[in-house]
């Protein structure tokens, strides 16, 4: 969906067709979301007429999928992994492993008890 | 002793005025939690590190003060090609109008 793909790349970390992908997606959420509340506060309204909200459901659901934020997804900023991505870090947990062994990680060392 | 639901209702509405709320007894859905909610995009759409800089922004911020700069990826690429050239190895001369027209 080159569309909604920036011109210009604008990431500085890793990047791999799926971080390209899912830049792409946060951007078009990020562009689309008055919309989607717009639509979805006329959806739970219930004080308005059932046909304008059927209306609004349908388009809810005809937006192009790129701009539904169920589509992102956290990806590792050092390796583009999508899976075991560490919230706090950004990195899965192998470039994790690495970072923090290596001591680049502030206040992150390794425990044993 | 039962309190009548209509003095109740009044003193529902007179809280609802003195603290500025929606006086709604009916608890009647009309969307207003999604109207509350924050919007996300910004958070979500900074999850990559921004680029800060590339050697074409440096070269360009030195090119004023006609600095000589060195973009040491950049040459190697150069002599690279050279290389190749000079074996003959390297594209043919179609292939570079080939990209010139596709763009």
């Amino acid at each position: 969906m080159s569309m909604f793909r920036p011109k210009k790349m604008d990431i500085g970390c890793y990047v791999n067709k799926w971080v390209m992908r899912d830049n792409a997606k946060r951007k078009a959420f990020e562009a689309a979301e008055p919309e989607r509340q717009a639509l979805r506060y006329i959806i739970a309204n219930t004080t308005l007429p059932q046909r304008t909200r059927a209306i609004a459901q349908l388009q809810l659901t005809q937006m192009h999928a790129y701009t539904r934020p169920t589509q992102i997804k956290n990806r590792c900023t050092m390796g583009g992994i999508g899976r075991s991505v560490l919230r706090a870090f950004k990195i899965s947990r192998y470039n994790f492993r690495m970072q923090a062994l290596a001591g680049n990680l502030p206040g992150v060392k390794k425990a044993s008890w | 002793m039962s309190v009548p639901r209509a003095r109740l209702l009044d003193l529902l509405k007179a809280r609802c005025e003195l603290f500025s709320t929606t006086f709604n007894p009916e608890g009647i859905r009309t969307g207003n939690k999604i109207l509350r909610q924050r919007l996300k995009g910004p958070a979500l759409a900074s999850y990559y590190p921004p680029k800060l800089w590339s050697m074409r922004d440096f070269q360009d911020a030195f090119k004023d003060l006609h600095l000589l700069t060195d973009n040491e990826p950049e040459l190697d690429r150069l002599d690279h090609i050279r290389r190749l050239k000079q074996r003959g190895k390297g594209a043919s001369a179609g292939s570079a109008k080939n990209k010139k027209k596709k763009k």
